[in-house]
């Protein structure tokens, strides 16, 4: 049995995107407190929908990330990683140029502050979860052919 | 293409449905805070223990005491942000030092300031470590009137208290 490159190559994209994504969430759940904080400097969401957001956010991160990584409805958790990617950076454009100076919140490295840092490496990960949403459905088109 | 967008677009829905219930159900304590209104205050309790845990022996201080001790105009206001979040303003007086400055200089970053000197660090915000960092730096290397002042630059801001650009 020949084994093709490009999906392995795909299949080791989506190990990686799909572990940082869910690494990410994993370190906001370890302390809800601290993410909740930052999600209240963002000064974006009444009060009563920050315990929302601390308590949800998190553990869609690490759904979505943790099932792409083992390889459970990938095109799914694609689309749900895309999604929050996109929400993240609407949020990042809308506070820096509020002019906020504050901790990103963003689970890997938590003592970021909003800038041109976070905001490149949303962008990476949106261009990344798109282009491997993209991959996936062309091949599941073409076999299904 | 279109049946498959839509299957994934149904499964992406149930992912989200089932790690919102998921969070809900595991951090039932924060959403209902935040519904009560009680949750500024948990988070305030939740932030002082846990620098208390991690910064023993720093004296903090609130905005209230921080402003009494700028009146009197002997203690040494040391900011801790990054020099540009300095530059664009600062308290009236302050001086710039960060952690990673002070590990590399040493007390050459503060000569002449006598060890018994009053020093009041502050950085961006309540949220904000570096002014408790700078503050157990200072404190091993001698400086024994060292405290921080929690709100940081923001809440001196608000407040409209004297800010400088310069």
């Amino acid at each position: 049995m020949t084994l093709g490159i490009k999906p392995l190559l795909r299949r080791l994209l989506e190990i990686i995107w799909g572990g940082l994504f869910g690494y990410a969430g994993y370190l906001k759940l370890l302390r809800p407190e601290e993410f909740a904080e930052a999600v209240a400097e963002y000064r974006l969401l009444p009060l009563a929908l920050v315990g929302v957001a601390a308590a949800v956010l998190p553990w869609l991160e690490v759904a979505a990330g943790g099932f792409l990584a083992v390889g459970l409805k990938r095109r799914s958790c694609l689309l749900v990683i895309g999604f929050l990617t996109l929400i993240f950076l609407v949020v990042l454009f809308i506070t820096a140029a509020r002019g906020l100076k504050i901790d990103c919140g963003c689970g890997l490295f938590m003592g970021r502050t909003v800038g041109l840092g976070p905001i490149l490496e949303d962008g990476l990960i949106l261009l990344g979860a798109a282009g491997l949403y993209y991959w996936e459905l062309v091949e599941t088109t073409d076999k299904r052919q | 293409m279109r049946r498959l967008l839509r299957q994934d677009l149904a499964w992406a829905g149930f992912i989200l449905l089932m790690s919102a219930a998921f969070g809900l159900w595991q951090h039932w304590n924060l959403v209902r805070l935040g519904w009560s209104g009680g949750l500024t205050a948990h988070l305030e309790t939740v932030r002082e223990q846990r620098v208390q845990k991690e910064f023993q022996g720093v004296k903090t201080l609130n905005l209230a005491q921080t402003y009494k001790i700028f009146q009197k105009g002997q203690a040494l206001f040391i900011d801790a942000r990054k020099p540009e979040e300095y530059a664009e303003l600062h308290i009236s007086g302050a001086l710039n030092l960060t952690r990673e400055r002070l590990d590399k200089e040493g007390t050459k970053a503060l000569r002449g300031i006598p060890p018994g000197r009053e020093m009041v660090i502050y950085c961006g915000m309540s949220s904000c470590q570096a002014a408790l960092r700078v503050a157990e730096k200072l404190q091993l290397l001698g400086f024994n009137r060292v405290m921080v002042f929690m709100g940081g630059f923001q809440a001196w801001d608000e407040a409209g208290y004297p800010a400088d650009i310069n």
